[in-house]
């Protein structure tokens, strides 16, 4: 029997933008015209917080959300996600950045930045520090649109934590930012890439230009003069109404 | 909220309280037998606060002027510059500069502790008898120090030579004993004029640190009348009047350790025409430290290595020659000194001979304290305390050799008399560890990429100049050099973690510090483990690879479970209200594919 796929977008992601959700998932039926789409938590923060019990029953009822669409094969677009979904052994997960460049970018994408003028800087994510295939996806997407790109001194498996990590930012948001001011720091570049939104959230708060590779792939192409994509993370309203509508954008594609 | 921690919490909070290596010394600071910080008053000279770098080095030694020139430093032996390049810091010389450029009375603590009615005698004002007396009046008791010679200081002042040593130095250094109130007997020889039973009679405990004053002169052929001496009765006269009165021009030495090369460099600045030295090592065997050995070949010293004295020529009484023979082999198989002679003989000219192969402990108790190999009396090792109630040993007399060595054995007797004057256990409670030098737990790997770079030397007098005086020879570094020399330091201390995470610089000096305290209160606030980013960085630049991680996340379950199933902390309300969210019917989402 063929193997079902399912693609996952996460939290911060449709809180930040539902284009790129709408975007992702066209692109993704393209490839797999069965993808089932889930959009719920993974469950993390509770994780985070200790709240044993809740998570378990938390997790448990996305478990079965995507047991219901009979995904044999799980695409997650959030390293947290990633990490909490591997933990279950009903379906496969793998990640967005390491599948893209085993079914490639989509023609018109391919090499669009090539006359760009901006160089990124790579900040990874840590919680997928040891996935290397997840790191190359990455670079192999800058490369295919085009982008010049550079690396801070600790990058992929050293990669620093954006700030956002361990729910601090709500209890201790001074150290909070100032983690964030420290990975900012150490970019060599002005201008940073991001695969997750919350990392993204980060870096602006930092003060860096940042942008989420969604916005690369699927947006307009990024010169020195643009500015990046407002931070809507930081704002509960507009990224609640964002995540409203991707469930709508997610009700639409998928009929 | 009193929270109870699971097991799986201790268990790691007590594998990082143990092996953190945040708080091992460096190298340096675990050799010195004071635990000087070595590490920290090079930075502050580095960094050029160099009041700050005395304060630090007073605060374990009271004569920072005085070992930055003297002390044979066994810290430099230790040094990762010489384990790793033989090229080790220049410690010593660092802690003379700041002394000699920023040490001031100013600066000194003087405070005492309360009167505690109880008096102690210290025989022997060398770096052990001060060192004891120091500590017993900073606890409060009222000390007297008793010498047999007029001056202070001991060795330092009669057994090291003022070239290497200026007077002025130690007695400057030595005015701290005044400051703090110590009260000096000058000129009175216990176990002579005073009895040590006397003592015991008057005072409520007595430190014997009467060092090792007794010249050792083996049974030689010939060496019965005039022309002979021995290092400690030479360098004594020297110490008084720069001169020897049996001392001719032609002077022959005998030994191969420092104390040698102060003899013979010590009887050319007092007139001899000639100084040469025999020893039984070859010369690269030499006790001696290399500095001396060049210093001394440098003002003209001549060395006859191999050599053993066998029999001392006299003509009209006076020594004219020595006859030697070779020496093969200096220990035996088990190790012991057994030296072996060859047939090969030689004679060497001269007109004075000094023995300068040790020297004894003198027996000041009239035979009530056991005494072992060279005059030590027996001691315990831990307390030093003896088989008389109330009377303890330091310095030599106790076992050391070197100076500083002999201040930790001072404080050492001091903390145990002090334990004996209020009646409270002398062992109970006690690190001996730390109460001597020991080797550190510390071992990160040396930086990649560190470079090995040249240690600095300063300048001495012109040997040709130095030679004909007992005025200072080594002028010590300018800041220069000072400053080159201080950032040779590789500060080894394992600050990985501290470095990396901003988090754990906010609550602590390190983890093992966080976690020891932990284990302690068996408590800890909850913004603690709520602060980490759980991003596991710690773990990566962590030699031992501790999980910080994991032991905060296992404390947040427990925070969890004692407050109901929420955090204890009021912020995490908006991840409540977010995750509720997340999870609800009007935000999420699952639509199936065509099957």
């Amino acid at each position: 029997m063929a193997i079902r796929h399912g693609f996952m977008p996460g939290c911060s992601l449709p809180s930040y933008s539902p284009e790129n959700i709408e975007k992702t998932i066209a692109y993704l039926r393209g490839v797999y015209p069965e993808l089932s789409v889930v959009q719920k938590c993974c469950g993390k923060p509770t994780k985070s917080l200790g709240q044993v019990d809740l998570l378990q029953e938390r997790f448990g009822s996305l478990i079965a959300d995507i047991k219901d669409c009979k995904v044999d094969e799980m695409l997650v677009a959030c390293q947290n996600c990633y990490n909490m979904l591997r933990e279950s052994d009903a379906f496969t997960t793998i990640s967005l950045w390491e599948r893209m460049p085993q079914i490639g970018l989509p023609q018109e994408v391919r090499g669009k930045a090539t006359n760009s003028d901006v160089v990124f800087s790579i900040h990874d994510s840590c919680p997928v520090r040891d996935n290397h295939a997840i790191h190359d996806g990455i670079r192999w997407i800058m490369q295919e649109l085009g982008y010049k790109t550079a690396e801070p001194e600790r990058t992929r498996d050293k990669a620093r934590c954006c700030g956002f990590g361990g729910m601090i930012v709500p209890v201790n948001p001074e150290l909070a930012k100032k983690v964030m001011g420290r990975r900012v720091q150490e970019m060599p570049t002005q201008h940073v890439v991001v695969y997750c939104a919350a990392c993204r959230s980060s870096m602006l708060m930092g003060g860096a230009k940042a942008w989420h590779i969604l916005d690369l792939i699927w947006g307009p192409v990024v010169s020195q003069s643009s500015q990046p994509p407002e931070n809507v993370l930081a704002s509960p309203v507009k990224a609640w109404v964002n995540r409203y509508k991707s469930k709508g954008v997610i009700a639409r594609s998928i009929k | 909220m009193a929270v109870q921690f699971a097991e799986k919490v201790y268990s790691l909070a007590k594998e990082i309280a143990e092996d953190c290596q945040g708080l091992e010394a460096p190298f340096c600071v675990a050799e010195c037998p004071m635990h000087t910080d070595a590490l920290g008053y090079i930075r502050h000279i580095r960094e050029g606060k160099l009041e700050e770098a005395v304060r630090s080095i007073r605060e374990k030694l009271f004569l920072p002027g005085t070992l930055g020139r003297i002390c044979a430093h066994p810290c430099e032996k230790a040094c990762r510059r010489e384990t790793e390049f033989k090229q080790p810091l220049a410690i010593a010389a660092l802690k003379r500069y700041a002394a000699d450029k920023a040490d001031r009375e100013e600066l000194w603590d003087v405070s005492v502790g309360a009167d505690t009615g109880k008096r102690v005698a210290v025989v022997g004002s060398g770096p052990a008898g001060a060192q004891a007396a120091i500590d017993l009046r900073k606890a409060g008791h009222k000390v007297t120090i008793y010498d047999r010679l007029p001056v202070r200081g001991g060795m330092l002042r009669v057994g090291i030579p003022a070239y290497r040593l200026p007077h002025k130095v130690l007695d400057f250094e030595y005015s701290y004993l005044d400051r703090l109130g110590i009260s000096f007997q000058l000129g009175v020889e216990v176990g002579k004029s005073v009895t040590l039973d006397t003592l015991r009679a008057q005072y409520d405990a007595v430190i014997l640190a009467h060092g090792a004053h007794l010249g050792i002169v083996p049974p030689v052929n010939g060496g019965g009348s005039g022309g002979v001496t021995n290092a400690v009765e030479f360098l004594r006269e020297i110490a008084f009047t720069e001169k020897c009165a049996v001392m001719g021009t032609n002077v022959l030495v005998i030994g191969g350790g420092d104390v040698a090369m102060d003899c013979a460099r010590s009887a050319l600045r007092a007139g001899a025409e000639k100084a040469r030295i025999v020893c039984l090592e070859n010369e690269c065997a030499l006790p001696a430290s290399r500095h001396e050995q060049e210093a001394a070949i440098a003002e003209g010293v001549q060395f006859d290595y191999g050599w053993c004295v066998e029999e001392i020529v006299r003509e009209n009484g006076r020594p004219v020659s020595v006859r030697l023979k070779d020496c093969l082999s200096l220990w035996d198989e088990t190790g012991k000194f057994n030296p072996v002679l060859g047939s090969e003989t030689s004679m060497a000219t001269c007109d004075t001979i000094i023995y300068a192969i040790g020297q004894r402990v003198d027996d000041i108790s009239r035979g009530q304290l056991p005494q072992k190999a060279g005059g030590r009396y027996v001691v315990d090792p831990d307390t030093l305390a003896t088989d008389l109630g109330g009377v303890f040993v330091a310095g030599d007399a106790a076992g050391s050799t070197i100076a500083v060595e002999a201040m930790a054995l001072g404080r050492k007797a001091a903390l145990s008399a002090d334990r004996y004057l209020r009646g409270q256990s002398l062992t109970e409670g006690r690190n001996f560890k730390l109460e001597r030098s020991y080797k550190t737990e510390y071992d990160v790997p040396v930086p990649e990429g560190t470079e090995d770079l040249a240690r600095h030397h300063s300048e001495l007098v012109d040997a040709a100049v130095r030679r004909t005086n007992f005025l200072e020879c080594d002028r010590g570094f300018d800041e220069n050099a000072a400053n080159k020399e201080a950032s040779r330091c590789l500060e080894c201390e394992c600050k990985e973690c501290m470095q990396e995470c901003l988090m754990l610089n906010e609550f602590t000096a390190c983890p093992g510090e966080l976690f020891s305290i932990f284990l302690a209160k068996e408590q800890v606030d909850a913004i603690v483990p709520y602060s980490c980013n759980l991003c596991n960085q710690c773990t990566l630049v962590c030699p031992k690879e501790f999980k910080l991680a994991d032991a905060f996340m296992s404390m947040r379950k427990d925070f969890v479970r004692a407050n109901k199933g929420k955090s204890p902390l009021k912020g995490h309300g908006a991840i409540d209200i977010h995750q509720k969210l997340s999870f609800s019917r009007v935000f999420t989402i699952k639509r199936k594919g065509r099957e």
